[in-house]
């Protein structure tokens, strides 16, 4: 080994530290925030004084104010369909009302090891979306918490509202490094714990849970949150660059199994990644949580216009 | 099976050895690659349905393990060399000799003899055992070993490219000899000929040749006989009148057919002469043409059947022949006045007499020869050779005897001894040339007497300081010899020797023989430009070039430094009855000994199973590729 490969050695944590530190000013940087402004404004356009209520606090909605229609989904109350919508469109849509009452959104971001697994891809987006999400929510002067979690609730910031903490939202955000195993149904324990002011409680991970990820979101559920999955994906983690003989352990538990790679062994492995997805989608549908997958490589605007579209979040 | 490489306990220890090596790195699973993972658990769901065909997984193992054994077993045997009982017998060292002479090259077998000799051999090689040992040797007029003794197949096919075809006749003695000597003190010798069995009785200066126990065989090429030949063809300037010359040619059916043929003359490229022979089988038709004219340097007879067809052999088809190079010579004459010596001397046109009176000498210029008359004044320079006639006093490189007059009636002054192949003699009859007085002349050591009386040496030749002389001893106005034809023609004959134009001069060589080519006396090596364009150097010796040559055709011989090269030409001819003669010899004989034919070369008989154990070593190694690329074996 050369000097310089020495020196390069000696200097890699340094250096990685200085990219890492560079990528997290540049997470939040000036083209996010006025995407952050107008999703912001189409989020006012939708409503203007809170979040929609009967749905996300389980409270029947005293809003009589129309705002909306939006596509109906399985779990609905029949009684906001709109019949002569059907009748004119031949589809189901729901009415949607504003809501005046101001709403409690929880953001509780995942930050264990597996959401900066390879390029921390997930972990970046999961805190733009967090991020951007919030902003939504100070917009529309509700309180914004937001907390992360691994298998304790590992960083918290008080609720806040007004559009002007978000700067706050983002220095927590930046000190929120992917460290520790997962454990959704003992952090969210705790979470549960700490906050008796029952809302919105949007989950961001990549619901990477040994000890299974329904434990939390039932938790959650069992406590009268009001439960939004985001799905954090990476396409990568379906299909991992693996090839011959190896021995792969979990980047959290450190759980070793030996296998040999192969194409056919790599198709499998995608079958058994995309039925996990289906599963989960599958668990929140059943108990009738807002679930939605994003997608690392898609943008987090668009991402967060799709979940404004699909609605459970905003409408 | 018999094991010929490592002995067979050997193989068996070594095998166990391996074999548990192989087997144990095997249990030893390899330290795979620690590669993290987001969530192990997605892997665990398909090892666990994997780990439900562990059984056909472990089958697939177990088939690798058994083609690494397969491998080591198939390597362990193939160091075994084994072989069957039938492949054991001792290898033989075999030396062919392929015939490339003149006769070779004739046609009736496609495309040529030689090339179906060269096919014929190549089978062979191809069939040679595991153990044989063969050495190819070109055949002609000398004997060119074309590889090493040796069982490689490719150097020995490589060799085979190696054969080329000559004009002249095959030295057979020559080549059996070479045989002989290489496979002395070897197992199981054999000579194999490959010949059309033109080849003459194989005897030279050394006797009849022994194969001293080898076995000789023979494969014999060839079916046709029609051929004619050009078997002579010489021409020579007429002595007295070198602007005119005579050719003779020789003409030869080989056939036992009569033949029509159609023999056309060139003179310097250019169709001088056609006739149309009818040649009855067997015939020998000599040609003169004598008193021709017009040509200056080269001739060239060609042979063709009147349908424009060609024989089977046209390589002999062919003959060349270069006429004598004719120059001026610078004669000076020192003289107080000789009829006879000025008639004879106007003769040649080619020469340039100055006359001088010994009063006059030295006169001014430079000379090729210098004739004293009755004088012998000091030498001066630049005069070149020396020609005495009748020399006296001490100015003279020789001893000038006392007057010897014919006195004696029994016994009459004259030459009794004549060197008749002395060149400045030759075409001359000087037996009973009547002499009056003469003086006796006495050279040194290496000076050659050319003729002599009972008195003594009355004729001399010698060199001196580089120039040649001779002496005569006697005034030619005393004798008859004046009046003889033989006086102009000993006057000719001695200036053409003194400036080289020899009368001895060949003008073509015969193929297959060491040419002695005329070059100057000073030179010690040549360049000789073969009729193909290549060139190559060759010796020179008393003034003659050495060298074997073995093409047809016109030669240029150079000397001297490069850019003041002097440059010679001289043809060379086939020529050789026995070579055109193509009609097949079926059966070779040497001496008592009948050639038997070619026997175990069949092709495929070298089967070396130690090279098929190799080839399945690299199968199975490929089959274990592509079975673990594809995942099948893992």
């Amino acid at each position: 080994m050369g000097l310089l490969d020495t020196f390069r050695k000696a200097a890699a944590p340094f250096s990685r530290r200085f990219s890492y530190a560079k990528s997290e000013e540049e997470l939040f940087d000036d083209e996010f925030q006025r995407k952050l402004e107008y999703l912001a404004m189409v989020s006012r356009r939708v409503f203007s004084g809170a979040m929609r209520a009967e749905r996300r606090t389980k409270k029947t909605g005293s809003g009589v104010e129309f705002a909306d229609h939006r596509n109906y989904t399985a779990g609905d109350d029949f009684r906001y369909l709109d019949w002569h919508a059907y009748q004119r469109f031949d589809r189901l849509l729901v009415r949607l009302f504003e809501e005046e009452e101001d709403l409690s959104i929880y953001l509780i971001i995942d930050s264990s090891t597996s959401m900066g697994f390879g390029d921390g891809a997930k972990l970046k987006q999961a805190k733009r979306l967090c991020a951007a999400l919030a902003y939504v929510g100070l917009a529309n002067l509700d309180r914004v918490t937001i907390v992360s979690a691994t298998d304790e609730v590992s960083g918290r910031m008080p609720s806040t509202r007004g559009k002007a903490r978000i700067f706050r939202i983002f220095k927590f955000l930046r000190t929120v490094e992917p460290d520790g195993q997962t454990d959704l149904g003992d952090a969210l324990k705790t979470f549960v714990a700490q906050h008796k002011r029952r809302g919105l409680a949007v989950v961001l991970s990549d619901l990477y849970d040994a000890k299974g990820f329904e434990k939390g979101i039932n938790v959650l559920r069992y406590a009268k949150f009001d439960p939004f999955v985001i799905h954090i994906v990476d396409e990568q983690d379906a299909t991992p660059e693996l090839r011959g003989d190896v021995r792969v352990y979990d980047c959290e538990s450190g759980e070793e199994r030996e296998v040999t790679v192969t194409a056919k062994v790599l198709e499998r492995y995608k079958r058994a990644y995309e039925k996990y997805l289906a599963e989960v989608q599958r668990f929140c549908t059943k108990k009738q949580v807002s679930y939605f997958r994003a997608d690392v490589n898609v943008p987090f605007d668009e991402l967060i216009l799709r979940v404004f579209r699909r609605g459970g979040f905003l409408r | 099976m018999n094991f010929t490489g490592v002995p067979l306990a050997t193989l068996l220890q070594v095998g166990g050895v391996a074999a548990g090596v192989i087997v144990l790195f095997y249990i030893l699973k390899l330290r795979r690659r620690p590669v993290p993972v987001p969530f192990a658990r997605i892997w665990e769901r398909i090892l666990r349905d994997k780990e439900a065909t562990s059984l056909f997984s472990q089958l697939k193992r177990i088939l690798s393990l058994l083609l690494q054994l397969a491998i080591l077993a198939l390597m362990l045997l193939a160091l075994g060399d084994p072989r069957t009982a039938q492949n054991l017998v001792e290898g033989r060292n075999v030396v062919v000799l392929i015939d490339a002479s003149a006769s070779m090259r004739a046609s009736d077998v496609e495309p040529t003899r030689l090339d179906a000799a060269v096919e014929d051999v190549r089978e062979m090689v191809r069939g040679l055992g595991s153990d044989d040992r063969l050495l190819i040797a070109q055949m002609d007029a000398a004997v060119t070993p074309l590889s090493t003794l040796t069982g490689e197949v490719s150097e020995l096919e490589k060799a085979l490219k190696d054969v080329r075809p000559v004009d002249a006749r095959t030295d057979f003695a020559r080549g059996l000899r070479f045989a002989a000597d290489t496979l002395r003190g070897l197992p199981k010798p054999e000579i194999v000929v490959v010949s059309d069995g033109s080849l003459g009785e194989p005897v030279d200066a050394a006797g009849k040749v022994d194969l001293e126990g080898i076995t000789l065989s023979y494969i014999h090429v060839g079916e046709g006989s029609h051929n004619a030949a050009i078997t002579g063809f010489s021409v020579r300037r007429y002595p007295l009148d070198k602007s005119r010359y005579e050719v003779m040619l020789e003409v030869t059916n080989t056939s036992e057919q009569p033949m029509d043929v159609e023999l056309s003359l060139y003179g310097d490229g250019d169709l001088t002469d056609v006739s149309r022979l009818q040649l009855k089988a067997k015939e020998v038709l000599p040609r003169f043409y004598p008193n021709l004219s017009g040509a200056s340097r080269t001739l060239e007879a060609r042979l063709a059947l009147p349908d424009g067809a060609r024989d089977d052999l046209p390589a002999d088809d062919h003959a060349y022949a270069l006429l004598p190079e004719r120059r001026r010579s610078r004669v000076q004459v020192v003289t107080d006045g000789n009829m006879y010596l000025e008639a004879a001397l106007l003769l040649d046109e080619y020469l340039d007499v100055t006359m001088v009176t010994p009063a006059e000498y030295p006169s001014d210029g430079e000379f090729d020869v210098t004739i004293f008359d009755n004088v012998a004044p000091v030498l001066a320079g630049k005069g070149g050779h020396t020609l005495y006639l009748n020399p006296t006093g001490e100015n003279v490189p020789f001893k000038v005897g006392e007057l010897v007059k014919n006195g004696d009636s029994d016994y009459a002054l004259g030459f009794d001894e004549i060197e008749h192949k002395h060149p400045i003699v030759r075409y001359t009859a000087l037996g009973d040339i009547n002499i009056a007085e003469a003086h006796v002349l006495e050279g040194e050591k290496e000076d050659k007497v050319v003729a002599k009386s009972h008195k003594g040496p009355l004729l001399i030749a010698g060199r001196r300081s580089g120039n040649k002389f001779v002496a005569l001893g006697f005034d030619v106005r005393h004798s008859d010899f004046a009046l003889r034809i033989a006086w102009p023609l000993f006057l000719l004959n001695t200036i053409n020797d003194f400036v080289e134009e020899d009368t001895s001069y060949i003008s073509s060589f015969r193929t297959g023989e060491v040419w002695r080519i005329p070059a100057p006396s000073s030179a010690h090596i040549a360049k000789l430009e073969r009729p193909d364009g290549t060139e190559r150097v060759v010796p020179v010796k008393d003034g003659r070039a050495i060298f074997l040559g073995q093409q047809a055709g016109f030669y240029k011989l150079r000397t001297g430094a490069e850019g003041a090269e002097e440059e010679s030409m001289f043809a060379a001819n086939l020529s050789d009855p026995l070579e055109s003669a193509i009609a097949p010899v079926p059966e070779l004989k040497v001496g008592d000994q009948t050639a038997g034919e070619v026997g175990g070369f069949a092709v495929g008989v070298r089967r070396e199973i130690w090279l098929w154990l190799l080839l399945g070593v690299v199968a199975i190694s490929a089959i274990e590729w592509l079975t673990y690329h594809r995942r099948i074996t893992v």
